[in-house]
C-alpha cells in the first residue's frame, strides 16, 4: 500500500494532563478508518495532530515515509471537515469551494471546472450562488465536503461531521460518505462517538478510551471479538459474566459464576485456572424458554425472572433477574411469544457465545 | 393605565409619545440652538433679531486660524485613527487567537486610558513629552490620541471576534491558506464592522479631545477644540456656532447615509 500515514509513538501532554498516551497507528492508502471513543478519549487529539493544529509533545507523524510532524497545516494538503462545518460566512457556496484553489494560486477560469465538478459531486449545482446562512444543515455539510475534496487532498479528516444533523439525515450521509469514499479513493479518517456511524462506514475502527487505543479491528471483528470489557460495552450492548475459571482446553475455558456455569472462548485472554475472569455475552445470542420446555436445553443456562420488557420493533429486549441478584439482558426476535413480568424463564446460549475479555481497570 | 394590548391610538400610547418627544427635545434642542446663533449678523454670541447673515460661515473659510485648526484636527485625528486601529486590531486578534488568561488580563490593562482621569493623563503626558521633546508636535499629539482611542478599537473588535468561530481560521489553514492569507481572506472580513466602528470611535475621541491638547500643544499644533477654547476665552466669536452647525449637518448626513445603506442591505 502506498501513501501510508504512520503515527510513531505520538504523545500529547498539557502540563500534567495526558491527552494522548504514546500511540502507534498505521493507516493504509484509501482506507476508511474511524476513531471511536467517548469524549476525552483522545480521538480528536489524534485527528488534530494529523491535521497539524495540535503539535505532539513527542513522536512523529509520517506520510509515505516523509516526516510531516513539523509541517504547518496549510502545507500538509489534508482536507478537514470540521464539526459545525466552519464555512466562510462572507463567501458564496462557489467561493467557499474555490477557496482552497485560490490559496494554491488557481483562480478564475482555471478554477471553474474543478469547482463545478466538486459541486456536482456534492449535488450542490443549484446552490452555487447562495451564502452558507441560506442553506440547511445538510446542504452546509455538503459544501464542507466539496470544499475539502476539491483540491484532491492526500487524506480527508472528518471531525464528528454529523453530530449536528437529525437522525434521518445522518443515515443518508453515512451512505453518501461511503459512496464518495469509493468514488474518490482518498483515505478517510473519521472521528465520532457514535458507534452506529463507526460500524456502518468503516473498514477499520480504532477504539479509544482515556487517551489510549484499546483495539483496532474491522467492525465485525470488533463486535464479535471485543478485546476488553470497555470495548464490548461501548460497541453495542453486552452482558458481563463475572466468575472464576475452572478449566481450559482448546481455546475454551469453563467459567463458574455464583449460580451457574458457562463456557467461554479464550479470545487471547489466558487466565490462570481458578483466577477471576470476565466474559462478554451479547444479548442476541441468548435464547429464552419456559422451565418446563426442555427442547432448548444447553450446557450454558441460567434461570431468572422477567423484570423488564422493551419492545424495539424487530426484536424484544427482556431483562431477567437472576437468583444471585445480577441481571441478564436477552434480545429475542419479536412476535414469537409474549413475556410477562415476574414470569420464570430459562436463558441459554451456545458454548461459543460468551467470550473472555480483559476486565477494565477499576475506575477510581 | 394602558396595558400593552391597547390600540395604537389609545391614551396610553399618546402619553408615551409625548414623553418620547419630550426626551428627544431635551436631547436635541440645546444642540440645535447653535443654528440660529450661527446666523447672527453681530460680532458676539447672540440670536439674530432683524436680519440674518452668513458672515461667520465666511470667516470659517477665510480666517486662516480656523482653516488651520480644521486641518490640524484632521491630521491628528486621521493619524491617531490609523495608529489606534492598526494596533487595536492586531492586539484583539492576537488575544482572540491565543485565548489564554494572560491575554484577557492584558485587555483590562489596555482599558486604562478610559479609566484614568484625563487631567491626570494630561499632567503625566506634559512631563514625559517635555523630556522627549514631543511637546507641540503632531507626532506627540497623535501618539497620545492613538493611546486614548486604542481601548475603543480593542473593545469593538474583541466584541465582533467573540462571535467568530475559531475553527474558521483552522479551516482556512487546512485548505491551504497561510497564516497571513487566513487573516486577510477570512478573519478580517468577519470583523470589518467592528473595525470600522472602532476606527470611528478612535477618530471621534481625537476630534473631541481638549484637555490633553491644551497641555501638550501651543502654537505649532492647534486642534479645533483648542481653537474653540481659545476663541471662547478671548472673545465670544459666533464662528464657533457656525462651526457647530457645519458639524451637526455633516453628522446628520453621515448617519442618514449609513442608515439608508444598512436598510437597503437588509431588504
Amino acid at each position: 500500500m502506498k501513501d501510508t500515514l504512520v503515527l510513531d509513538k505520538v504523545e500529547k501532554r498539557y502540563g500534567d494532563f495526558v491527552a494522548l498516551e504514546p500511540t502507534d497507528l498505521t493507516i493504509g492508502a484509501g482506507e476508511f478508518i474511524t476513531l471511536l471513543g467517548p469524549s476525552g478519549s483522545g480521538k480528536t487529539t489524534i485527528l488534530m495532530s494529523i491535521a497539524g493544529f495540535v503539535s505532539p509533545s513527542r513522536g512523529r507523524i509520517l506520510l509515505d515515509g516523509r516526516d510531516v510532524t513539523a509541517l504547518p497545516p496549510e502545507r500538509r494538503n489534508f482536507g478537514v471537515v470540521f464539526q459545525g462545518y466552519a464555512l466562510f460566512p462572507h463567501l458564496t457556496v462557489f467561493d467557499n469551494v474555490a477557496f482552497p484553489l485560490r490559496a494554491r494560486g488557481i483562480t478564475g477560469e482555471a478554477a471553474r471546472p474543478k469547482v463545478l465538478a466538486a459541486l456536482e459531486m456534492a449535488k450542490l449545482q443549484t446552490f452555487a450562488h447562495r451564502y452558507p446562512r441560506q442553506l440547511s444543515g445538510g446542504q452546509q455539510q455538503r459544501v464542507a465536503l466539496a470544499r475539502s475534496l476539491v483540491f484532491s487532498p492526500e487524506l480527508l479528516l472528518l471531525d464528528e461531521p454529523l453530530s449536528a444533523l437529525d437522525r434521518a439525515l445522518r443515515k443518508e450521509f453515512q451512505t453518501e460518505f461511503k459512496s464518495i469514499h469509493r468514488e474518490v479513493g482518498t483515505t478517510f479518517i473519521y472521528v465520532t462517538h457514535d458507534q452506529e456511524e463507526a460500524l456502518t462506514m468503516s473498514d477499520r475502527i480504532v477504539i479509544l478510551d482515556r487517551g489510549r487505543i484499546l483495539q483496532i479491528a474491522p467492525p465485525s471483528e470488533l463486535y464479535e471479538r471485543p478485546a476488553t470489557e470497555f470495548v464490548a460495552g461501548f460497541l453495542g450492548k453486552s452482558n458481563f459474566l463475572r466468575g472464576r475459571t475452572a478449566s481450559a482446553s482448546q481455546g475454551q475455558v469453563e467459567l463458574h459464576m455464583p449460580g451457574f456455569v458457562s463456557t467461554a472462548a479464550e479470545n487471547g485472554v489466558a487466565p490462570r485456572v481458578g483466577a477471576p475472569a470476565v466474559a462478554a455475552l451479547r444479548p442476541e445470542k441468548i435464547r429464552l424458554a419456559q422451565p418446563r420446555d426442555r427442547a432448548g436445553a444447553s450446557a450454558c443456562q441460567v434461570r431468572g425472572r422477567v423484570s423488564d420488557v422493551t419492545y424495539l420493533g424487530a426484536s424484544v429486549e427482556v431483562e431477567l433477574k437472576l437468583e444471585d441478584g445480577e441481571s441478564l439482558l436477552a434480545a429475542v426476535p419479536a412476535g414469537q411469544r409474549s413475556f410477562v413480568e415476574g414470569e420464570e424463564m430459562v436463558a441459554s446460549w451456545g458454548s461459543d457465545a460468551a467470550i473472555l475479555v480483559r476486565p477494565s481497570e477499576a475506575s477510581s | 393605565m394602558a396595558s400593552p394590548g391597547t390600540s395604537p391610538n389609545g391614551p396610553g400610547v399618546s402619553l408615551k409619545r409625548i414623553v418620547a418627544w419630550l426626551a428627544a427635545a431635551f436631547l436635541l434642542l440645546p444642540v440645535l440652538v447653535v443654528i440660529p446663533i450661527s446666523l447672527t449678523p453681530e460680532r458676539y454670541l447672540s440670536l439674530p433679531t432683524n436680519t440674518i447673515s452668513l458672515r461667520h460661515y465666511e470667516s470659517l473659510v477665510t480666517d486662516g486660524r480656523w482653516s488651520k485648526s480644521i486641518a490640524d484636527s484632521l491630521i491628528v485625528g486621521l493619524g491617531a485613527t490609523v495608529l489606534a486601529t492598526g494596533l487595536g486590531v492586531a492586539f484583539a486578534v492576537g488575544a482572540w487567537r491565543l485565548g489564554v488568561p494572560l491575554a484577557r488580563r492584558l485587555r483590562l490593562l489596555l482599558l486604562a486610558p478610559i479609566i484614568v482621569p484625563p487631567i491626570v493623563h494630561a499632567v503625566a503626558f506634559y512631563r514625559a513629552w517635555a523630556t522627549l521633546g514631543l511637546l507641540d508636535t503632531y507626532l506627540g499629539l497623535i501618539l497620545i490620541h492613538a493611546m486614548k482611542g486604542l481601548p475603543f478599537v480593542v473593545l469593538t473588535v474583541a466584541g465582533t471576534l467573540a462571535n467568530v468561530d475559531p475553527r474558521l481560521e483552522q479551516a482556512a489553514r487546512s485548505l491551504g491558506a497561510n497564516a497571513r492569507q487566513a487573516m486577510g481572506w477570512v478573519i478580517l472580513p468577519q470583523i470589518r464592522a467592528g473595525i470600522v466602528a472602532g476606527a470611528a470611535f478612535a477618530f471621534i475621541t481625537s476630534w473631541d479631545e481638549t484637555i490633553v491638547a491644551l497641555f501638550v500643544t501651543s502654537r505649532a499644533v492647534t486642534t479645533l477644540p483648542r481653537r474653540i477654547w481659545e476663541g471662547l476665552a478671548d472673545n465670544i466669536d459666533p464662528a464657533i456656532a457656525a462651526l457647530g452647525t457645519v458639524m451637526i449637518v455633516l453628522t446628520f448626513i453621515v448617519v442618514a447615509i449609513t442608515t439608508a445603506r444598512s436598510a437597503s442591505a437588509k431588504a
